[in-house]
């Protein structure tokens, strides 16, 4: 270490103001946003916490979202990890076509969440769309997809695992690949079937690779904005209507900001809870 | 038990190609429907048949169309006006506070090694209504300068470079000190050439972040003059009457820089995201 304050602070300037205005500085206005009306004119009046006390007892859109929400969540991340890790143990082995799957089914995550949307809101289209045409061969009836308040949100969830599950792979790609072979010699020697192997052996030298995917899929998931905003708007009749969506519509087509920052108060804190609770089930099903 | 383990290369062999297909279909019958006359797109998703996915006449009209009609060139230009100034400055600026942080000790590190802990764990998405407000009383809606800066300062960028220079042998910078070279000019000419990989890495990251950005962008610069490559798609999609065709067309020109920078470095983009992660 070189001990020149001076040379060291020039150096970490640029970077920390940048950080500190556009990365920090955004959290507290959020805050105090939340605490403000915002008239129509554009003045500003402190209001405490009205906002949050309106959200909480006269707001059935904003408890319709966190309900679309927790549903949502529970059920794109597990099934967005479960995915990601059963690829990557499928696509784990010495072979050269392993490395073409590999990149194939990672392609997606380059693409954009908006262009993801576009071609699986036509794939899915209840009238013309390419998936119904497949149903048919299987001779089962068109299904609406996004266009029903029942199947729009598990479409969002398949469009999300269709996009990330590749992403996710390469993490624990990394992870098995970081295991000792010895490990499973050793079990093999001493009798361990496959099921065991992956349950005994494989998932809890994973748990901490494991642990981080869900967190921050979750955290991503919470945010998810492009095939909302592209397909559904939200619906039908408010399926798809997650808090993230709720609180944009809320600043920039209601332009209320007292209540859109209220709202992603309100789900950055359901965020960090939910982060908290699963790092402690997955760190304790897996200690041993 | 050589028999077995052919049986088992097969029987993977035939399960991963199956998975495949939920990701080789809607890709082949985009990249189809973008070639295949306007009009005609959904005359071939039901009933199935081979045309589906190999079209029977080609044009180029779809393309021809985004670009004549609708200056679908703008947002790409746009779109790689941003990427590519954010990169220059991405690189220079975090790389700079990647050296502070792994060479030199200073009052305060600490805490601008934590806030850059911080900003990396914050996803971008999440601040995106704050963001406008105080972007706007910079007065910054609808300027290149709005799209550009905010990406700049990244943690993550920050934090790989920091560990890529904590790996460079400390004698070459003394050696550089002792031959009298001022600091600026040890991180220009001896830390930046030897710092290729990770330098290739940041831009893929930064390219892939600007490109594909749709909810920043649509909230920060929603004038015609300066929308973005996701945004031009999304209005495709949104327009009253949906032109099948051109959306195809506007989708698979927009994909294809990503996927090709993916494909050519592939490398340095899972180095990246695999060093965010594990341990």
């Amino acid at each position: 270490m070189f001990r020149e304050a001076k040379t060291g602070w020039a150096f970490v300037l640029p970077a920390f103001l940048l950080l500190c205005l556009f990365k920090i500085a955004p959290i507290f206005v959020s805050f105090a946003e939340s605490l403000q009306y915002t008239g129509i004119t554009g003045e500003k009046t402190f209001v405490g916490a009205e906002n949050y006390l309106f959200l909480f007892a006269e707001d059935p859109v904003f408890w319709n979202s966190v309900k679309v929400t927790l549903v949502y969540s529970l059920l794109v991340n597990p099934l967005v990890v479960v995915t990601a890790l059963v690829l990557a143990m499928l696509v784990n082995v010495r072979h050269k076509f392993a490395v073409f799957f590999r990149t194939l089914y990672f392609i997606p995550a380059a693409i954009s969440f908006a262009v993801v949307s576009v071609i699986w809101g036509i794939v899915l289209d209840p009238y013309y769309g390419l998936a119904n045409g497949f149903l048919a061969l299987l001779r089962i009836p068109p299904q609406p997809f996004f266009a029903s308040s029942g199947q729009a949100l598990l479409s969002l969830v398949f469009l999300i695992i269709w996009r990330s599950a590749g992403y996710w792979m390469i993490f624990f790609l990394a992870g098995l690949q970081g295991i000792p072979q010895e490990i499973f010699e050793a079990a093999e020697m001493d009798g361990v079937n496959r099921l065991q192997r992956i349950f005994r052996i494989t998932l809890p030298l994973l748990a901490r690779t494991i642990s981080f995917v869900l967190v921050t899929n979750t955290a991503l998931n919470f945010l998810t904005f492009a095939p909302v905003y592209i397909l559904t708007n939200g619906g039908p009749c408010g399926a798809t209507n997650i808090l993230m969506y709720e609180s944009y519509k809320s600043a920039f087509v209601n332009l209320d900001l007292g209540r859109a920052t209220a709202i992603s108060s309100v789900l950055l804190l359901i965020i960090l809870l939910f982060s908290a609770v699963e790092l402690k089930i997955t760190r304790a099903s897996f200690e041993y | 038990m050589r028999k077995n383990g052919r049986l088992n290369t097969a029987v993977l062999f035939i399960v991963l190609s199956l998975i495949s297909l939920v990701y080789i279909i809607p890709l082949l019958w985009t990249a189809a429907s973008a070639i295949r006359p306007a009009g005609s797109i959904y005359q071939y998703a039901t009933p199935l048949t081979w045309e589906t996915f190999f079209p029977r006449e080609i044009t180029a009209d779809n393309f021809i169309h985004i670009f004549t009609r609708e200056d679908f060139g703008i947002p790409l230009a746009n779109s790689f006006i941003i990427a590519s100034a954010t990169i220059a400055f991405g690189v220079i600026v975090n790389s700079m506070a990647g050296f502070a942080l792994a060479r030199f000790s200073f009052p305060g590190k600490n805490l601008v090694f934590l806030l850059v802990l911080i900003t990396f764990m914050v996803p971008f998405e999440s601040i995106v209504i704050p963001l406008y407000i105080l972007v706007e009383k910079m007065g910054l809606i609808n300027t290149y300068a709005a799209l550009i800066l905010p990406a700049v300062g990244n943690g993550l960028a920050v934090f790989l470079f920091r560990q890529f220079f904590a790996e460079v042998p400390k004698e070459l910078l003394e050696a550089g000190r002792a031959d009298g070279a001022s600091w600026p000019r040890i991180y220009l000419q001896i830390l930046l050439p030897l710092s290729g990989p990770a330098i290739v890495t940041v831009m893929v990251m930064m390219f892939m972040f600007q490109w594909n950005a749709l909810f920043w962008p649509l909230v920060a610069a929603y004038s015609n003059r300066l929308q973005v490559v996701q945004v031009a798609v999304a209005s495709h999609r949104l327009t009253e009457e949906t032109h099948w065709a051109y959306l195809f067309g506007s989708a698979l020109v927009a994909s294809l820089p990503p996927m090709l920078l993916f494909l050519g470095l592939q490398r340095f983009y899972v180095r990246g995201i695999s060093k965010t992660g594990i341990r």
